[in-house]
């Protein structure tokens, strides 16, 4: 053998074992990116089946009596029920308002019906003061909210309303939709006129006060009491202010608008400390508020009401059974 | 591919320095990704605000939205439990960085459509008020942590990873 031979066959032996060198690496890489998969597949798979099972397990069965309050929330409770009070603060426009009715508006509703909660529904417009068209949006739909209830239909719209929310920032909750859902809630021909004639008399309030109203009021507002502070105060203040200062809220008298604003006005108001109202969703028991971790579980909720003792609504139901004033 | 460990020849002072630092930069850098993914992880909790943070971006259908509402946080996790454990470092590191990639891209969408959200990226998201966004510190802070994925991906070796014991990276 010359060395030209022993050579190329070291050179061949050489090669052989980089090739099964690069091959050992080559499984290893494939065994941990492998470990690595299962890993991951085991912490998202068991995880999904565990979040998903905090689903409640939905509730079809017939709704406690509803009875519209004088402040224009409602209550659904069985008569004379002895359970904690669940005070359910929404805007209508908030999407993590919607996300907690997907998520416990059945729950909600099964406590009430089966007597272990008397569950108190406050709608409020929190983004009465936001730039159109969400302003608009969420108080069409509060003051819709407010007149299926003249009719006995606040929770099934309520829970229309929820469906169809539109994303933030596009136009929706058009009178026309809001009439179309009503008509979904099975009403008397007679219920349907009125429904939509109030939709149409509230639907001219509000523009009247995303349009004009409020505008104006918030210009002179900055320019007078300066924009830093006119970041701080709730629209009932700014509105208090402003009537001292030529903007006139007299148009909202009587209205349902003006009823869905004042009843966001003293949400902020209703509490104090660590239970002060600071936005939508919140979900009070017994006048204690709820943290995301307990009133966006079913889980947490459920056992929220289920350790609660019996409370009393503090508001007082509305006499006639219906109508504004 | 993983031959950085053998084929830096320690010529010099400066490359022998680093050979001996970066192993513990990537250490670092594995400890640091997986605590802000543990921490973005548990504050996204409970899923159905983390659904709302995602349905904010208004990019997906509502059960999409959903899905990664609920399985986004969970594979956080998931990513945090591999860089800790230095298994399939390079690839952890490099799905690490591409994920923050993703995520500022969702965050330049939000912003060039002129949305006034939050990023939603520790728990949080949805609306805020016009003004109040915070899109560049969001997208700063994901650069970062997309480097400090990229880093873990270029230089894998490191100590305290089954990946060495395996024999990978050493």
């Amino acid at each position: 053998m010359g060395s030209e031979a022993r050579k190329r066959s070291r050179e061949r032996i050489r090669e052989i074992r980089e090739k099964e060198k690069r091959a050992a690496k080559r499984n290893k890489t494939l065994l941990v990116l492998g470990a690595a998969a299962l890993v991951v597949v085991a912490i998202v798979g068991i995880g999904y089946l565990v979040l998903n099972a905090d689903r409640g397990d939905g509730y079809e069965g017939a709704l406690a009596p509803q009875v519209l309050q004088e402040d224009g929330s409602v209550v659904m409770a069985q008569e004379g029920a002895q359970a904690p009070v669940v005070e359910v603060y929404a805007d209508y426009q908030c999407p993590a308002c919607r996300q907690f009715e997907l998520l416990n508006g059945d729950v909600l509703k099964e406590n009430a019906a089966e007597g272990r909660a008397i569950v108190q529904y406050r709608p409020v417009s929190i983004f009465a003061q936001r730039p159109e068209p969400i302003s608009g949006n969420s108080l069409r739909a509060g003051v819709a909210a407010r007149a299926a209830a003249d009719h006995d239909r606040f929770v099934e719209f309520n829970d229309l309303l929820f469906q169809n929310q539109p994303t933030e920032g596009r136009e929706g909750f058009t009178p026309d939709e809001l009439k179309e859902w009503f008509a979904q809630t099975d009403p008397s021909e007679q219920q349907q006129e009125q429904f939509d004639r109030r939709v149409d008399e509230e639907s001219a309030v509000v523009e009247e006060f995303t349009g004009d109203y409020l505008p104006a009021l918030s210009q002179d507002a900055a320019e007078q009491i300066g924009q830093d502070t006119l970041n701080t105060m709730v629209l009932a203040d700014l509105m208090t202010w402003g009537a001292d200062n030529g903007h006139d809220p007299s148009f909202l008298e009587g209205t349902y608008t003006g009823q869905i604003i004042e009843a966001t006005g003293n949400a902020y108001t209703r509490y104090s400390g660590e239970n002060a109202f600071r936005g939508t969703p919140s979900v009070y028991v017994n006048g204690e508020l709820l943290d995301n971790d307990t009133a966006m579980t079913a889980r947490g909720l459920n056992e929220a009401i289920a350790s609660a003792e019996p409370g009393e609504v503090d508001s007082a139901p509305l006499g006639d059974g219906g109508g504004a004033e | 591919m993983d031959t950085t460990g053998d084929t830096l020849t320690p010529a010099s002072a400066h490359g022998s320095r680093w050979e001996s630092v970066q192993p513990w930069l990537t250490l670092a850098c594995r400890v640091g990704l997986a605590a802000v993914l543990i921490t973005a992880a548990v504050t996204k909790f409970p899923p159905a605000l983390s659904v709302q943070a995602v349905e904010a971006y208004d990019l997906f259908p509502v059960e999409i939205a959903r899905l990664i509402g609920y399985t986004l946080p969970l594979f956080e996790l998931a990513l945090a439990v591999l860089l800790l454990a230095g298994l399939a470092t390079r690839y952890s590191g490099a799905v690490g960085a591409l994920l923050m990639v993703i995520f500022i891209a969702g965050i330049v969408s939000a912003m060039v459509r002129g949305l006034n959200i939050d990023c939603g990226c520790f728990g949080g998201g949805g609306q805020v008020e016009p003004g109040e966004t915070t899109y560049g510190v969001s997208i700063a802070r994901d650069v970062a942590f997309a480097a400090m994925g990229a880093f873990i991906a270029v230089w894998p070796r490191s100590p305290l990873a089954i990946d060495r014991v395996i024999g990978l990276f050493r």
